[in-house]
């Protein structure tokens, strides 16, 4: 039989092709990170993207805080996991008046902005008139405070009233310091009416113009987000010259850290799905959010909820025990509103218990016969948790009390909606801080602020203790005493507020076995992508 | 559309006799199409802006934080930026102004316009679609008609059963199962995204990944790239073929019953032949319009198969914007969309007469 040269070559270039895709196919194993599993200098991070932008005067979401961090240096920092105290960054050194309304920073010398001009003072009060000017998300943290140089290499921060948490704020990558004259050449400005005049979001989204150890190399917002070394760092080079931030489903971040080869992170397993990680990944977690319900104090709202008995024997009902079973690894029964993570949170021996006959004996007093209440919570999985799941448990136990819970799941959007016009009798949500100052809660959550408000709890309405209790936080100056403060207070909170604590949950980076500094972090940027090297 | 009739070959269906001029008719034809097609799009856009109206939410809730939320200032300058504090007519005719010049805005989620990510999500989701409905097309009119041919018979069963299957079963599911085995278990596919994080995306020409690549001569990118693509593509056309099937299944049966098939068999004209000149092209027709139908649906947005495989496409693009309630991008999204559907009805219809000959245009 003979064989012609065009069959002959037809079928050497069909064993080509399998060749290469049986080879390729191999490497196709991995997540596409580091499949060489050695030399490569690439580190993966798996995350399910929550990002609008990179601007830093704009930022406010975990996946733009965890990127801005590498890529803008702020005044001072926090190292690893630690977030009860500050440590220089571009600041070398601080001082902070008696009053604790003036803080001094000291520049460090030698910084350069990734091309390669010098950092001033001028570019420090530059970006933090630009964050408080913009008026975006992050700039509620700054808006009570201003901004001056008195030499090249000394800024000076006032704020109008006493706060000792002026340097944890000037810790967060939305203080990020940006080259100002790049960032005015493409529409930045720190003028008052930034809000409106500000066009440098687009041009920010794309190119970075800090000082961090990384520089930005692209930028897609739905998909990932690249960044390399930058040569201008003043300080140690990352292990890692690019880092690729990748947007993937919770489930493929499972399969895909499961398959890992090396030099790879995933952000968002957390609770049930830690079960059958295998051993060789690292895992490290932080309580860091709290579950909470919220009551309406408001009798035109509701009747049943605005009723203190009422409240307090929905508290007794509750298993928090079975509910911080349903979070999985990682949680823990609720105690107070400041998550385990943050200076200031309850010791674990001050966690709810549930006592049913209390439940029904308070429901009598109350003189309430099953009572009947709208229970709203937004229907979204939160951390690997269905929310619909925890709101059915908390209306089982509810049930066992004599009490009937009406579950209203809703859109997060509605839910959020409905949430501000205050007339919610009952509802559900998560809370995160958005920096590691538990004290903030004080102007959301006390009595006649605006977040209580939205559950109609005036002051009128609120016990004189808490109201005291919280004033005494924010007088307090000395932080460690200002953390004991804020526990008395949310003993408080807990005897004679509209909030009901069921649980908090962990935070979690799980990293391949070959990553060191790892360490998931409160601060908002979950893990210094700098700091990671392998071991 | 109105069909008529040149050849009296049974089973075509007789409206008219009269033979048009083909290219006056076609063009006042397509002239019709443009003016309803400019008005579908203005609907969209008043259709769109009620609906976001009146859909419980608010684009400040949910674009700011919560404590931005509690500052006056801060909601008004979100306000101010985005016309939100203009009357909603205002803000109607201002877009309708802008896009008129071909400005669709900016996108409150992206900081983008949304002309440049529509640019850059549908080809990405284009990339998807194209392979998914070639493929689809191969396998799904090949099993549905022998499906057909086999009536009755075990092989018909179980493609009847399998296609069942197929519709019946969840795209995330499927997806799910697909990386677990292929990904996870057999390590013969990436698990998401459109490249390995150690390649950079080729130079831009036409935003699909394989396409630039082989444009730029980088061969492993593209070979990555493809690779990226097999099992979302599989999933979409597993999902497709399921469809399809159906349709060409049944479409064939009917034309299989008609008198003038059975008239050409009884000729004694062979099978292929018939099969080739009667069969394959009235049996085609209805299937056209499904196959269009579908490749529009896939350009409109995959968004749980792209939200599982990580795939930056106009699905996920669609539904990031309707969480966020962001208007300028849910718009333009909807005209896309609309256009899409738009343009695959009008290339359904000349399809017609390609694939028929007895049916024209008029």
């Amino acid at each position: 039989m003979s064989v012609s040269p065009r069959r002959l070559r037809v079928g050497a270039i069909a064993l080509a092709a399998l060749a290469i895709a049986s080879s390729t196919a191999c490497s196709a194993g991995g997540s596409g990170g580091n499949g060489d599993g050695g030399s490569a200098k690439t580190l993966t991070v798996n995350t399910s993207f929550v990002l609008k932008t990179l601007d830093p005067g704009r930022i406010y979401e975990a996946t733009g805080l965890t990127a801005v961090h590498s890529l803008y240096d702020t005044l001072l920092t926090f190292e690893g996991s630690d977030v009860s105290k500050p440590v220089p960054a571009l600041a070398e050194s601080f001082e902070a008046s008696p009053d604790a309304k003036t803080f001094t920073f000291k520049l460090r010398e030698g910084v350069k902005f990734s091309d390669g001009t010098a950092l001033t003072a001028d570019d420090v009060v530059f970006s933090l008139n630009r964050l408080k000017n913009v008026k975006a998300s992050p700039a509620v943290m700054v808006s009570g405070l201003t901004f001056a140089k008195t030499d090249e290499r000394t800024v000076v921060v006032t704020s109008a009233t006493a706060d000792p948490n002026i340097p944890v704020v000037l810790a967060m990558p939305s203080t990020g310091v940006v080259n100002s004259k790049v960032a005015k050449e493409h529409g930045a400005t720190d003028a008052a009416d930034a809000a409106k005049s500000d066009t440098a979001q687009q041009y920010l989204d794309t190119n970075s113009v800090g000082s961090g150890p990384y520089v930005l190399k692209s930028y897609d917002p739905s998909a990932q987000v690249v960044l390399e070394t930058n040569p201008n760092y003043w300080g140690d080079k990352p292990e890692f010259s690019r880092v690729v931030l990748r947007n993937m489903d919770v489930q493929t971040q499972k399969l895909t850290m499961q398959r890992a080869g090396g030099s790879e992170i995933a952000l968002d397993i957390s609770g049930k799905l830690l079960e059958g990680l295998p051993g060789s990944l690292k895992t490290s977690a932080m309580q860091d959010t709290v579950y909470f319900l919220f009551l309406n104090a408001d009798p035109a709202v509701s009747p049943v909820s605005s009723n203190a008995k009422f409240n307090q024997a929905l508290r007794a009902a509750i298993d928090y025990e079975g509910i911080a079973g349903l979070y999985g690894k990682g949680a823990a029964p609720g105690a107070g509103l400041v998550a385990p993570a943050y200076p200031g949170a309850l010791p674990a021996e001050e966690q709810s218990k549930r006592d049913v006959a209390k439940a029904k004996a308070l429901l009598t007093e109350a003189g309430l016969t099953n009572p009947t209440v709208k229970f709203n919570y937004p229907a979204i999985t939160y951390k690997g948790v269905d929310l619909g799941t925890v709101a059915t448990k908390v209306q089982g136990d509810a049930a066992e009390a004599g009490i009937k819970l009406e579950l209203t799941p809703q859109p997060l959007t509605t839910f959020l909606d409905e949430m501000r016009t205050g007339k919610m009798a009952l509802g559900f949500t998560p809370q995160s801080l958005n920096y590691p100052v538990a004290d903030s809660l004080i102007n959301n959550m006390s009595p006649g602020q605006a977040t209580a408000l939205r559950s109609g709890w005036t002051v009128e309405r609120a016990d004189p203790a808490v109201v005291a209790a919280g004033k005494k936080v924010t007088e307090t100056l000395d932080l460690a005493a200002r953390a004991a403060a804020m526990q008395e207070w949310q003993r408080a909170m807990n005897a004679a507020s509209p909030y009901v604590v069921l649980a908090s949950n962990s935070s979690t980076v799980v990293a391949s076995g070959d990553l060191t500094g790892t360490d998931y972090t409160a601060a908002g940027w979950q893990v210094d992508l700098a700091a990671v090297g392998r071991g | 559309m109105t069909t008529t009739v040149d050849d009296a070959e049974p089973g075509a269906v007789t409206t008219t006799v009269s033979r048009p001029r083909p290219r006056r008719a076609l063009l006042v034809f397509l002239l019709k199409r443009v003016a309803i097609t400019a008005g579908l799009l203005l609907g969209v856009t008043i259709v769109t802006f009620g609906l976001v109206t009146v859909v419980p939410g608010d684009p400040v809730t949910a674009n700011l934080s919560d404590q931005a939320l509690n500052d006056p200032a801060a909601v008004a300058a979100f306000q101010e930026k985005w016309g939100l504090d203009q009357p909603l007519y205002v803000q109607y005719f201002q877009y309708l102004g802008n896009l008129l010049t071909g400005d669709l805005g900016i996108s409150q989620q992206t900081g983008r316009t949304v002309a440049d990510d529509l640019f850059q999500y549908v080809p990405a989701t284009m990339e998807l679609a194209i392979p998914t409905m070639v493929l689809a097309l191969l396998i799904g009119t090949g099993i549905g008609m022998l499906a057909a041919v086999r009536n009755g018979r075990v092989t018909d069963q179980l493609i009847r059963v399998g296609a069942l299957l197929g519709l019946s079963t969840p795209p995330f599911w499927l997806s799910l199962v697909v990386l677990y085995v292929f990904f996870y278990q057999l390590g013969l596919a990436p698990s998401g995204g459109r490249l390995s994080t150690d390649f950079s995306p080729p130079p831009t020409k036409t935003g699909m990944y394989t396409v630039d690549a082989a444009l730029a001569g980088q061969w492993d990118v593209a070979w990555d790239a493809a690779q990226h693509l097999i099992l979302p593509v599989l999933v979409l056309t597993s999902l497709t073929v399921a469809m399809l099937v159906r349709f060409v299944r049944s479409s064939m049966l009917e034309v299989l019953q008609q008198d003038y098939i059975r008239a050409a068999y009884a000729k004694g004209l062979p099978a292929r032949v018939v099969f080739r000149r009667h069969l394959l092209r009235a049996g085609l027709v209805p299937v056209i319009t499904v196959s269009g139908l579908a490749f529009a649906s896939l350009l409109s947005g995959t968004v749980l198969v792209e939200n599982i495989f990580g795939w930056p496409g106009l699905g996920q693009y669609a539904y990031r914007s309707a969480t966020a309630l962001d208007l300028p991008a849910i718009l333009g999204v909807s005209l896309f969309v609309a256009l899409v559907y738009t343009l695959v009805n009008l290339t359904v219809d000349l399809l017609y007469g390609l694939i028929d000959p007895r049916i024209r245009l008029s």
